[in-house]
């Protein structure tokens, strides 16, 4: 299976653009793209992904890591991670006869820049 | 039907059919970073019910406007940026309600809505990439 790298490096950009919810006024075109990668979250199995990624070491998984602590089966698995890879929120290496991803921090971030600017206290505290 | 203007954010008192505070709840703790290591399913499915709140581009628009606005914003100031008519408008901001995001208060005739402080920090909280392995 070839992975189009160019393609990859494009939607990742696009996504690490995703404007910030609330820091400041967006426009139609803006909240569409947001809400778009929001829609993406709106699914227990790809939020539990996103944590297992993250939690593994050195902050990337392949999908065989994956299966098992979800107890879904591997092409389930990898529909999710194609749709996490499509919405730009991982990215993914092809090493060997595996695929390897990690989180991709932009619609995420979207979430955390608030207006007047980041409050790291509270969000330590919630 | 009387056309919503600006007009419409005269000063009444608010009545006693104002929304009583508290009234929606999030059942399970809603929110653990993305990041913690073990993302429960209850804790997945909570916070997948926030994103689906989130996951529609007038319900993303309408909490920008509440967010970059200082005073509460009467519902009637919300049709036009938003393109869509008020019922639409009066269904989005429902399911904005409902997810805890934004907190309503009636004033005569019409709902004003505010971002919901704790909202604020839900979202950054859930968007830590770092959880506890920080």
């Amino acid at each position: 299976m070839r992975v189009n790298i160019g393609a990859m490096k494009a939607i990742a950009t696009v996504a690490a653009s995703c404007p910030p919810l609330l820091a400041r006024p967006l426009d139609a075109a803006e909240a569409s793209q947001l809400a778009a990668a929001l829609k993406v979250l709106a699914e227990p199995a790809r939020l539990r992904l996103l944590g297992l990624i993250q939690a593994q070491p050195g902050n990337e998984a392949c999908v065989c890591h994956l299966t098992d602590p979800l107890g879904l089966s591997q092409p389930t698995v990898s529909h999710h991670l194609k749709v996490l890879l499509e919405a730009g929120l991982v990215e993914r290496d092809k090493r060997g006869s595996w695929a390897y991803y990690r989180v991709l921090p932009g619609p995420l971030a979207a979430l955390r820049e608030v207006p007047g600017g980041p409050d790291p206290a509270a969000t330590r505290a919630a | 039907v009387t056309a919503p203007t600006a007009t419409a954010r005269r000063p009444v008192a608010p009545t006693a059919s104002s929304t009583a505070p508290g009234a929606r709840l999030q059942a399970v703790a809603c929110c653990a970073p993305l990041g913690a290591p073990t993302l429960s399913d209850d804790e997945a499915v909570a916070t997948a019910e926030l994103f689906k709140a989130l996951g529609d581009p007038a319900r993303v628009r309408a909490l920008n406007i509440l967010s970059t606005t200082d005073a509460p914003v009467c519902i009637c100031n919300l049709v036009e940026p938003l393109g869509l008519s008020q019922p639409t408008v009066s269904h989005h901001m429902k399911k904005l309600l409902d997810a805890g995001l934004v907190d309503r208060e009636q004033r005569g005739k019409w709902a004003y809505f505010s971002l919901q402080r704790a909202a604020v920090e839900k979202l950054a909280a859930v968007a830590d990439l770092k959880g506890d392995a920080r």
